[in-house]
């Protein structure tokens, strides 16, 4: 915990004011009890937010502001991720575990450090995602190396490397009741795993379907979102809606930006990406509304199932931006 | 019988009476009754108790028993003789003894009561003996307490037996008869010992008086010493002006500015009191640490003196004539206009002395300060001028770097200088119709804070947290603004030379930030020219800094092209006035397939905040004079790296890559927003992400 500090550390008001102007906010997650956020900034910082504070009639400008600041990791957080007592997050080759107890009462100590043995080259390979799995109690983590490392949460040991992937992971889903994985990468592949033998199942080329199929964006799979028989899943090739069981893509979202999140919310799914806007889906293919936010590009979605229902946004700017209603933007939090 | 009777009758008369007091009485007048009447019945056995005998009762007891004892025995006799029991002689003695047994009982009465009587009678006795026995207790502790009472006057000290007094055979020699009185004291001690009292009173009262009197005749004397020495000096003054004025010509051989210095010291009395404390603080500066500083006076001096000799009558002038003006704007609004503009003359009026610093800079230029008093605003102003060491080549972009009306800007950070820090100065500019003062700068100066500091004035800041240096002291700020000065002077010389090779499409890059860069950069600055804060702030690609508050019109700006192939990245810059403390700040837009900016584009974003952020790793060596260039030859860097690596993710549709991969990357895309690897890693030779 000796490199818990105070953001602001030897730099003059302009500097702050410089690095908050080209801050990007990664990842977001939740306090088990729902009411905090934590965001992690590509500086490496994680930002504690108290939803309540934000949300209460009385909330003033204060209130939006973090109640707790700390850097985390050398390199940039792109994965943040809550178990039921502890907040998890990533940075390159490592994670950490921070107590939401101690976070709560503006306590950034440092719990537990895991070195993830990524492949050794010139940079250490970062992580992009990390899902959990309740069903075996084990963390699912995905990054640099191509690979995804499955760890048991018990006893903190990673029990096996799923291979496969020729670039690295961008994002993973869990189907809890099948005992699978789903990963999506940079090669353009959302391959799927029996995550009980580590083999993949499946290997579905995204950007090989006519219909998806977007060359001047890339063929990298960007985000990746599972319900019941239905996958999501967006990035170069176009957002769109496959059904597993056929391995078919059923609805294309007519959406220009990349997609960088998308999630199932009741009969609507929901994206962010470029563009800057959230976009709200049909599950029959049609974009319902398209609603602005304030970073001019979006890379984080979240949603808060708990006491305090709200979606927060984050993207390329130091705001956060909080919806209470689906259909507009009530305010914004910044770091 | 009657006791009962009286008992049972006693609830009645309670009834009858209606009161237990009456009762009471009732009962009590009843026992006496009875009592009364028994007594009237039978004879008073008490009565009787006085007159007998003990021993003549003790003595018929004796006999009564004998004869009792008498009868018994007769009785026994006769019983045993065979006497029936009621006969005669039995019964006779019965009755006999019957009479005796009433004697003894009667004794036996007598005796009881004349206990009684006798127990009563030792009661009274003791009780008396008891009461006599307190008083005589109260007696002897009264006796006690006066005794000690006594004990504590005779162990009394008067103050006076510490007085050392005039034995009595002196006294009664010297002392006068009213105060010996000897008839008197001869017999009483105690009139003694006061009347010798009274005559130490009298003979200290005496040599007091004599004291007080050689100390007045002591005092004349050393006054009188005191105006006879006064006399001497006076009269040494014109000898010693007239040695002076012989010594000149001499001084002026040997060049010792004796007099120069003198002079000066001379008519900075006639200073204004800031401008002074200036002058006093900048000349001890200088000979204690800046040898390269100077300071002299200017102006007219005689001016000063006649301004400075009559003070109070001046403002008495001012006053009236204010109050005159006052009426005259009442009568006559005609000439309103005219009045005014003479009365912003004298409200603006500089003090005629003024006092110019020269700072000299190691390459020879220097900057002069000139500082200015506005007597009635009561605030310092300070005008500049630059005077290189050699011939500036005209760069059309560097214009505005040593504009003399800019070129102090923000020393401080937002110290503009362009309204008057006196908050009381805009209630004197209501009177007269002055809205601002920032129409009157380019004729009076600018009203920095930091000269008000060096002058020694404090005024309150609008806003609290902008006043954090405490101290109003000058000598505190003068050592830090000296250096600010003459960095902000070299900053701006440095920037200029930088101006003429960029106009020429050069970027400099020095030895020592050779290694920030790959030897090998394609990008190359097509462009450098100055634009206007109106042309900043209508470019698209820089609203997100107008909004974030990061763009004054005290900023400088400035657009650059970079150009490599058919690509055009426009940088807009911001630079501060305080640069290089202040990071220039770049917005990027580039023009290739379409344009992009980075609002739109994460890598351009990315590109923005490898100049913007990090520039620690960009300064080079301290002040950091190459900050701005070593931005420039960063973009250049990173715009190689966007157009190599973003040609070969968009391959395969687009045909031949304009731009070949040259530089070495790790990875060409990393994280969820598929960042370029920007950062340079010098030995290696590689690019990597952060």
């Amino acid at each position: 915990g000796s490199r818990v500090r105070l953001c602001v550390v030897k730099m003059g008001p302009v500097e702050v004011q410089f690095s908050l102007l080209h801050m990007s906010v990664y990842s977001q997650s939740f306090s088990p009890c729902g009411r905090f956020l934590a965001a992690g900034n590509n500086y490496g910082e994680i930002s504690v937010f108290s939803l309540s504070a934000a949300l209460s009639p009385d909330a003033s400008e204060a209130s939006q502001k973090p109640i707790l600041t700390f850097t985390a990791h050398d390199g940039p957080v792109f994965s943040l991720l809550s178990t039921d007592s502890h907040l998890l997050s990533a940075g390159n080759g490592e994670i950490s575990a921070w107590s939401w107890v101690e976070l709560i009462k503006r306590v950034g100590v440092e719990h537990l450090k895991i070195d993830v043995s990524l492949r050794t080259s010139l940079e250490i390979p970062e992580i992009n995602t990390m899902v959990l799995s309740l069903k075996d109690n084990s963390l699912f983590v995905g990054g640099g190396d191509n690979n995804i490392h499955m760890m048991d949460l018990e006893t903190g040991v990673f029990k096996s490397t799923l291979q496969g992937h020729s670039d690295y992971i961008h994002c993973l889903a869990v189907r809890e009741r099948e005992g699978e994985l789903l990963s999506g990468a940079e090669d353009g592949a959302v391959r799927i795993w029996d995550s009980r033998t580590g083999r993949s199942v499946h290997c579905v080329e995204i950007y090989k379907y006519e219909e998806c199929s977007r060359p001047q964006f890339g063929k990298w799979i960007g985000c990746l979102a599972t319900d019941s028989d239905w996958m999501l899943c967006g990035g170069g090739p176009s957002l769109s809606l496959w059904h597993l069981r056929s391995l078919s893509p059923t609805s294309v979202f007519p959406i220009l930006g990349c997609q960088r999140q998308a999630a199932f919310y009741q009969d609507l799914i929901l994206s962010v990406g470029e563009g800057g806007s959230l976009n709200h889906c049909l599950l029959s293919g049609e974009v319902k509304a398209q609603i602005p936010c304030t970073p001019p590009c979006l890379n984080t979605l979240a949603l808060n199932g708990t006491e305090q229902r709200v979606l927060t946004l984050g993207g390329s700017s130091d705001q956060i931006d909080v919806f209470t209603n689906l259909s507009y933007r009530a305010f914004s939090l910044s770091f | 019988m009657a006791s009962e009777a009286l008992k049972k009758r006693k609830p009645k008369v309670i009834r009858n009476e209606g009161g237990t007091p009456e009762g009471k009485r009732g009962r009590g007048e009843g026992e006496q009754v009875t009592r009364r009447s028994f007594d009237s019945r039978v004879y008073n056995e008490e009565g009787e108790l006085e007159g007998r005998d003990p021993k003549q009762d003790y003595q018929q007891y004796k006999d009564t028993c004998a004869a009792l004892a008498k009868l018994m025995a007769e009785i026994q006799e006769l019983k045993s003789n065979g006497a029936k029991d009621g006969s005669v002689e039995i019964e006779e003695r019965r009755r006999q003894s019957c009479v005796h047994f009433m004697m003894l009982k009667k004794l036996n009465r007598l005796a009881h009561m004349r206990l009684k009587r006798g127990r009563d009678q030792t009661h009274e006795t003791k009780q008396k003996v008891d009461v006599l026995h307190l008083q005589l207790q109260n007696l002897l502790y009264e006796v006690m307490h006066l005794q000690k009472e006594i004990g504590k006057c005779l162990e009394f000290k008067s103050q006076h037996e510490e007085i050392e007094l005039v034995s009595t055979e002196d006294f009664f020699t010297e002392a006068p008869a009213e105060i010996s009185r000897p008839h008197i004291t001869k017999e009483d001690p105690h009139q003694l010992t006061l009347a010798r009292l009274d005559w130490e009173l009298e003979q200290r009262k005496r040599s007091l008086a004599q004291q007080y009197k050689t100390s007045l005749a002591s005092k004349e004397k050393i006054e009188k010493g005191i105006e006879v020495k006064k006399e001497y000096l006076s009269s040494l003054l014109p000898g010693l002006q007239s040695i002076m004025q012989a010594s000149l010509p001499l001084q002026e051989y040997l060049s010792m500015p004796f007099e120069h210095v003198q002079k000066q010291a001379e008519v900075a009395h006639h200073l204004p009191p800031p401008l002074y404390v200036l002058l006093v603080q900048a000349n001890a500066y200088g000979q204690a640490s800046d040898k390269n500083l100077s300071v002299f006076i200017s102006g007219d001096v005689d001016e000063a003196k006649a301004l400075s000799k009559p003070p109070e009558d001046s403002q008495d002038d001012e006053s009236d004539s204010d109050l005159e003006e006052e009426q005259n704007t009442k009568r006559r609004r005609a000439t309103l206009g005219g009045q005014l503009d003479d009365k912003r003359k004298e409200m603006l009026k500089r003090h005629p002395l003024s006092l110019c610093i020269d700072l000299k800079c190691k390459d020879g230029s220097v900057l002069h300060l000139f500082f200015y008093f506005l007597m009635n605003l009561n605030i310092l102003t300070v005008k500049t001028k630059v005077s290189p060491s050699s011939q500036l080549c005209g760069a059309v972009s560097a214009g505005e770097l040593l504009n003399p009306e800019t070129l102090l800007n923000c020393l401080y950070a937002s110290d503009h200088g362009r309204e008057t820090p006196n908050p009381a100065n805009r209630y004197q500019f209501d009177k007269v119709g002055i809205a601002t003062f920032a129409d009157y700068i380019s004729d009076l100066g600018h009203p920095y804070r930091w000269v008000q500091r060096l002058g020694g004035l404090q005024f309150p800041c609008d806003s609290p947290e902008s006043a954090v240096t405490g101290s109003a002291l000058s000598a505190n700020h003068m050592e830090s603004t000296m250096k600010l000065l003459r960095g902000r002077l070299q900053a701006r010389l440095a920037l200029h030379k930088q101006f003429i090779s960029l106009e020429h499409s050069m970027i400099p890059v020095s030895a020592e930030c050779q290694d920030l860069f790959p030897a090998k950069v394609l990008s190359r600055l097509a462009r450098w020219t100055t634009i206007t804060f109106q042309e900043f702030v209508e470019l698209p690609m820089v609203q997100h800094v107008v909004k974030a508050g990061l763009a004054h019109e005290t900023d400088l700006f400035f657009m650059a092209v970079l150009e490599r192939g058919t690509a055009r990245l426009q940088a807009a810059i911001v630079l501060n006035p305080r640069y290089p403390d202040a990071t220039p700040l770049y917005s990027l837009s580039l023009l290739w397939k379409g344009e992009r900016s980075g609002r739109t584009d994460d890598n351009l974003r990315a590109m923005e905040s490898e100049v913007n952020v990090f520039r620690m790793e960009l300064q080079g060596p301290r002040p950091g004079h190459q900050l701005l260039t070593n931005q420039l030859q960063r973009l250049c860097m990173c715009l190689d790296v966007y157009l190599e690596t973003e040609s070969q993710v968009c391959d395969g549709v687009e045909g031949p890559r304009e731009f070949p991969r040259e530089k070495m990357c790790l990875r060409t895309a990393r994280g969820p927003n598929r960042l370029k690897p920007f950062k340079y890693n010098h030995p290696q030779g590689f690019f990597s992400h952060r």
